[in-house]
């Protein structure tokens, strides 16, 4: 338990001064990256992965920290505007016609490697 | 000789140099910014739905996702109309918008079974993962369009294609289908059960009810070369005709302002995978895009640069399973008309564009592509009574794209043209009437099916020319 703490607070410490972000996934992983939630990962399958999982698309790929930290950082309203009303290469909804905006929301934070919307 | 990707970076780099100051002012400024868009949620807390291009849009008063054929039957039955199924969003015309209600088939896809060597394939299914599911079967699909994301219903709706003399369009190889309609009916067709459903049904633009899954023919999964060469423009025409009765797949785009067309062939071969590499058609684009914002004033520069910048580009060389060669992203979006002609006026009437274009509008910078499709007897099939040559005309998503209605349309009505049922154009009613003999058949069958019109938006009202 001791050492398990000493780690978190480790991590806690780093995370604080900025460690860099963990490396992005191969295009294998990220093939194979889904969300936890059984229909949020239909929902992904069926519009987000076709871009986001696929190298030379232009998307920042899926738990690629460092091409999502920037977007991140414009905040989840213009997030979520970008995603519904398309932006350059990203097509409106991503091409989800039944999506609500808390399953861009949720679908977002996943890509972005954000799941718990705090970090 | 160094490739197109090469010619492109190197062409970059000269690009920039000739620029310097004023000129990368222009290339600073030639883009033009997103377009305006419209609100995400409207006044009455609906949300936005819009199309792949963005020049379509709706706020529908529900969006359904069925999961099967008997929540989809009771939700066309009770849903508030006008009721649109929606694929991937490709189409350009205002197919899909709905204040009503907008169903996706997203949870009706796979392939659930097979009849030989047919699959049969729920038509919720993208392109892009019906390939691998085929391919486990050592299948394909014989031909695809160019973008991988649509829906297979979105696809068969609109007549969407490929290239290839002998190969026909996707509805081509559709040897039966199940209907539901909007009063809640099932309807199994085929050549013999309820063919004349199956001959209105199989292009139907969503109109008859929504197709769940259709029964296609499938051909090995042969490993494919694809070849991509420029030449000139003119030498790309002399040698057309040839080129499609030589390859399996045979397309050639017109590089306007450049006085080059890019071929792309593909040929069924035993030789092992060869990557196709980084994607070259989006710097291709990109640098097209660049030239257009520096040189675009002066067609002649602007032509001499282009050749100087990719004449000596060498052929690209890619060899995969067909699947993953003949239909790919396209991240570049874009409007478009496409008529389907009949061959002997398509190189006509693709020069006339060309020079056109080059004459009236030096904004553009997208290639011309031109395609040749064999033919079907679908009643609404663009390819019914012959094989056609078509030619698409495209517009960056964020330029002007009224020339096509000004300027091309005109000539591909000029010569006999029949419209993509998914991208621009203006015909309606008669002047359909006039292009397709089965035209009051297939109108009979959906005053059949939809006697209450549940299926048609305003747009299908006036193509049909039931307003």
């Amino acid at each position: 338990m001791k050492r398990g703490a000493v780690l978190v607070a480790s991590a806690l410490i780093l995370a604080a001064c900025g460690a860099k972000p963990p490396p992005p996934p191969t295009p294998e992983q990220a093939l194979a990256l889904r969300p936890a939630d059984a229909r949020l990962a239909a929902l992904y399958e069926t519009s987000c992965r076709a871009c986001h999982a696929m190298p030379e698309t232009g998307a920042p790929m899926v738990h690629d920290r460092a091409a999502w930290d920037p977007r991140w950082k414009q905040g989840e309203a213009v997030l979520l505007d970008h995603t519904i009303q398309g932006f350059n290469a990203m097509p409106a909804t991503g091409q989800c016609a039944t999506c609500t905006p808390d399953d861009f929301k949720a679908l977002i934070r996943f890509m972005a490697g954000r799941e718990d919307s705090a970090k | 000789m160094i490739s197109r990707r090469g010619a492109l970076i190197a062409g970059g780099t000269g690009v920039a140099v000739v620029a310097g100051g004023a000129g990368a002012y222009k290339v600073a400024t030639g883009d033009k910014p997103e377009p305006p868009s419209p609100p995400s949620v409207n006044a009455d807390g609906k949300l936005l739905w819009r199309n792949w291009s963005g020049i379509q849009n709706a706020y529908p008063a529900a969006r359904l996702a069925p999961k099967d054929e008997g929540e989809l039957a009771l939700a066309l039955k009770t849903a508030q109309g006008p009721i649109r199924p929606v694929g991937a969003g490709h189409s350009f015309t205002a197919l899909a918008p709905t204040t009503g209600t907008l169903v996706s088939l997203d949870a009706m896809a796979g392939v659930v079974g097979w009849e030989g060597d047919a699959a049969i394939v729920r038509t919720g299914t993208r392109l892009g993962a019906l390939g691998p599911m085929l391919a486990e079967k050592g299948r394909a699909l014989p031909n695809l369009p160019d973008i991988n994301k649509q829906s297979l219903g979105g696809a068969l709706g609109t007549a969407t294609h490929g290239t290839g003399t002998k190969i026909p369009a996707l509805h081509g190889d559709v040897t039966g289908l199940r209907l539901v309609t909007p009063s809640g009916q099932v309807i199994d067709a085929d050549a013999d059960n309820n063919p004349e459903v199956f001959q209105a049904a199989r292009v139907s633009l969503g109109s008859l009810g929504v197709i769940s899954q259709v029964r296609i023919k499938t051909s090995a999964n042969r490993r494919l070369r694809r070849r991509v060469w420029l030449e000139p423009f003119d030498e790309a025409l002399a040698n057309a005709e040839v080129r499609w009765a030589q390859h399996r797949n045979f397309e050639f785009y017109a590089v306007p302002f450049t006085g080059l067309a890019a071929n792309i062939s593909h040929d069924e071969t035993d030789e092992p995978a060869l990557a196709r590499g980084p994607d070259q058609d989006t710097e291709f684009l990109e640098a097209l895009k660049g030239l257009r914002n520096l040189l675009g004033f002066a067609t002649p520069v602007r032509k001499a640069a282009a050749k100087a910048l990719l004449s000596t580009a060498k052929p690209e060389t890619a060899v995969d399973e067909g699947w993953k060669l003949l239909s790919t992203e396209r991240p570049v979006r874009f409007n478009e008309m496409e008529f389907h002609l009949p061959v002997e006026n398509q190189l006509k009437a693709l020069e006339e564009v060309v020079r056109t274009i080059e004459k009236e509008r030096p904004d553009v910078f997208f290639p011309i592509e031109a395609r040749r499709i064999a033919a079907d007897d679908a009643w609404l099939s663009p390819f019914q009574g012959g094989t056609r040559g078509s030619v698409a005309v495209h517009a960056y998503y964020r330029d002007d794209f009224s020339f096509l209605y000004s300027l091309v349309e005109p000539i591909f009505r000029r010569y006999e043209g029949r419209p993509h049922w998914g991208k621009l154009h203006t015909l309606r009613g008669q002047q359909l009437a006039a292009l397709y003999p089965r035209w009051n058949d297939f109108l009979a069958v959906r005053q059949e099916l939809d006697p209450e019109g549940r299926m048609l938006n305003p747009y299908l009202k006036g193509l049909f020319g039931l307003t």
